[in-house]
């Protein structure tokens, strides 16, 4: 496991997990995962399906027991003590389904009661998440008129209810539309702006990049990588860029540039473009950039196909699977 | 500040009751409520047939379908209340609250009883206007038939939340409640007293009291036909129906609190 950033060690962290283990019959889902996220980060959970993501935040949420090690939020157990440890989070996991015969209004309410509100405070509160997931004008609805969409954009509404100092969320933009995956975005980075602390899974990488300050990376219910999304984005060894010349390559500057250290694969995918497999993180980058100009390529474009962390987040899974 | 397990019962129990308000189930039952009133009001006159002279022979005529309507109270209002949280996924917008299970299950539980008593207080309360209206005068063994009838509901209620904390379908549920206390209860009940045992213990033979407490002796079917059934008298029956309500309560909130939400 390569630990780039320190995690935090205090116990009254917001999430704190402890040898969190998860077995369902003889299929392990969870091995023994250590993490901790310190006041006020955001952290990406990420993995491919089946990695161990959502049972982690089951656990967290007291929906399923652990098998063994402990889940505390804010130093609270949550296995001990659901009631306290939940009272300061807000959650969305999966997509959940609502009372078909209350309204998003009514739903609210009923949150907002378990969790001891007063009236003036739901009301306040309901019109302004409301707004915020553009539900206003369905507030009083029923939920059973409501597209997948819709309910996703509720769940994420009931989650900021009690302006939470935490937010656990599961594939939080899972069913949205291109343009609300986008202001579902905006609403988290302005609660992180709010120094609010964020647990949030994901499989959109770039999503994770965007809205996140730090990354765990989880495959087989194992942590392979915990740091912050810029240390790990530059320390990315490898990376897939894609260069465009202002004249075809001929096979032999393609033979020359594969033949430079560092450089594990070169595709022509075009006339004028070829993708590079490069290791050596950004010097490596620009050590092939200088020789391509030094054999006389005239190059327009020299860009990564996708993120560094996205290679690095590929390379890991690929490893961890050959294991 | 989360407020008090009290507090969070009643909002939970609130919203329940809504939910078989606005559900139409509630609608359902009482439709059919006025359907069997109107039948043994209207019928008579229509046929030609003389009502009962007591008022305690009158209201036995409605004390028969009672113990039907307590099953189907059971199976509309509370079979389902805890397992369609996991089959219908709400359990993932509730859950996470900082509620308690056994909370929830109380709160349910209290809606349930709230509005199946409700439903029989209308029927309890339809017949003794009927029977005062057509025979004159009333008696307090309906109020005990009443009592009774509600005896047997906190068992059905019971029994059915036991049934919805253990079963993974909202079908399995409603279904098994309804065949138990119509037919398995009945054929166990019917079967034991050839073997010389008597079923004190099953609720169904105990909700004989029900018709018993009216004057009228407790007729159901035997394997091999109609017979006379056994049923306790009205202090072992009210403790047999404690005994399922308690049991079933405690051990559908035990199962609950264990009732994990994977898929």
């Amino acid at each position: 496991m390569e630990a780039v950033v320190e995690q935090p060690t205090t116990h009254d962290a917001p999430v704190h997990l402890e040898g969190l283990g998860k077995e369902y019959g003889h299929f392990t889902a969870l091995k023994a995962l250590d993490l901790t996220v310190a006041q006020g980060t955001s952290l990406g959970f990420l993995g491919p399906n089946g990695a161990g993501k959502s049972t982690t935040i089951k656990i967290m949420t007291n929906l399923i027991r652990p098998s063994r090690g402990r889940a505390s939020l804010f130093g609270i157990d949550v296995r001990r003590e659901p009631t306290r440890a939940l009272a300061r989070i807000g959650a969305v996991i999966e997509t959940p389904e609502f009372y078909g015969y209350l309204s998003p209004l009514e739903t609210l309410a009923y949150a907002g009661r378990l969790r001891g509100m007063s009236s003036k405070d739901l009301h306040s509160r309901s019109e302004a998440v409301l707004k915020e997931v553009k539900l206003t004008d369905w507030a009083d609805h029923r939920i059973q008129e409501f597209s997948k969409g819709m309910k996703q954009r509720l769940a994420i509404a009931q989650s900021l209810l009690n302006e939470p100092d935490l937010l656990i969320l599961d594939e939080p933009t899972s069913g949205l539309d291109p343009r609300g995956m986008a202001e579902v975005r905006d609403v988290i980075k302005s609660l992180k702006d709010q120094g609010r602390t964020i647990f949030m899974s994901s499989h959109l990488l770039g999503e994770v990049q965007e809205v996140c300050d730090d990354v765990a990376l989880l495959n087989h219910g194992e942590l392979l990588i915990r740091g912050s999304v810029r240390e790990l984005s530059r320390g990315a060894d490898t990376s897939i860029i894609q260069a465009t010349f202002l004249h075809p390559a001929t096979q032999g500057d393609l033979e020359a540039l594969a033949a430079l250290p560092g450089v594990g694969e070169v595709k022509a995918s075009g006339d004028s473009t070829v993708d590079l497999r490069i290791s050596g993180g950004e010097e490596g980058q620009a050590r092939v950039l200088e020789a391509m100009i030094g054999r006389g390529l005239k190059v327009i474009t020299y860009r990564p196909l996708g993120s560094s962390l996205e290679q690095l987040y590929l390379d890991r899974i690929q490893e961890s699977d050959r294991l | 500040m989360t407020p008090s397990p009290f507090a969070q019962i009643v909002t939970v129990a609130s919203y329940e009751i809504r939910k078989y308000i606005r559900g139409r189930r509630l609608l359902g039952m009482l439709i059919l409520l006025g359907l069997i009133v109107g039948l043994f009001v209207g019928l008579p006159p229509a046929l030609g047939i003389k009502y009962a002279s007591t008022p305690d022979a009158f209201v036995s005529t409605f004390a028969t379908f009672s113990g039907l309507l307590v099953v189907l109270g059971g199976v509309l209002f509370a079979a389902d209340s805890l397992v369609s949280e996991h089959e219908k996924r709400t359990g993932y917008f509730l859950f996470p609250n900082p509620v308690r299970r056994e909370v929830l299950v109380l709160g349910k539980i209290a809606a349930s009883l709230l509005v199946c008593t409700a439903v029989l207080s209308l029927y309890y309360g339809a017949a003794a206007i009927a029977a005062l209206v057509i025979t004159g005068s009333l008696t307090w063994d309906v109020g005990l038939s009443y009592v009774y009838t509600l005896g047997y509901m906190t068992a059905v209620v019971g029994v059915a939340y036991l049934l919805s904390a253990l079963l993974k379908g909202t079908v399995a549920a409603t279904v098994l409640t309804f065949f138990l206390f119509t037919l398995i209860f009945a054929i166990v009940g019917g079967i034991l007293p050839r073997a010389n045992v008597e079923p004190w213990f099953i609720p169904t033979s105990a909700s004989g009291i029900i018709a018993n407490a009216l004057g009228g002796a407790a007729v159901r079917p035997g394997p091999g036909g109609g017979d006379v059934g056994f049923v306790p008298d009205p202090a072992t029956s009210l403790l047999v129906f404690a005994g399922y309500a308690i049991a079933g309560g405690i051990l559908a909130i035990l199962l609950y609190r264990r009732r994990e939400l994977a898929s």
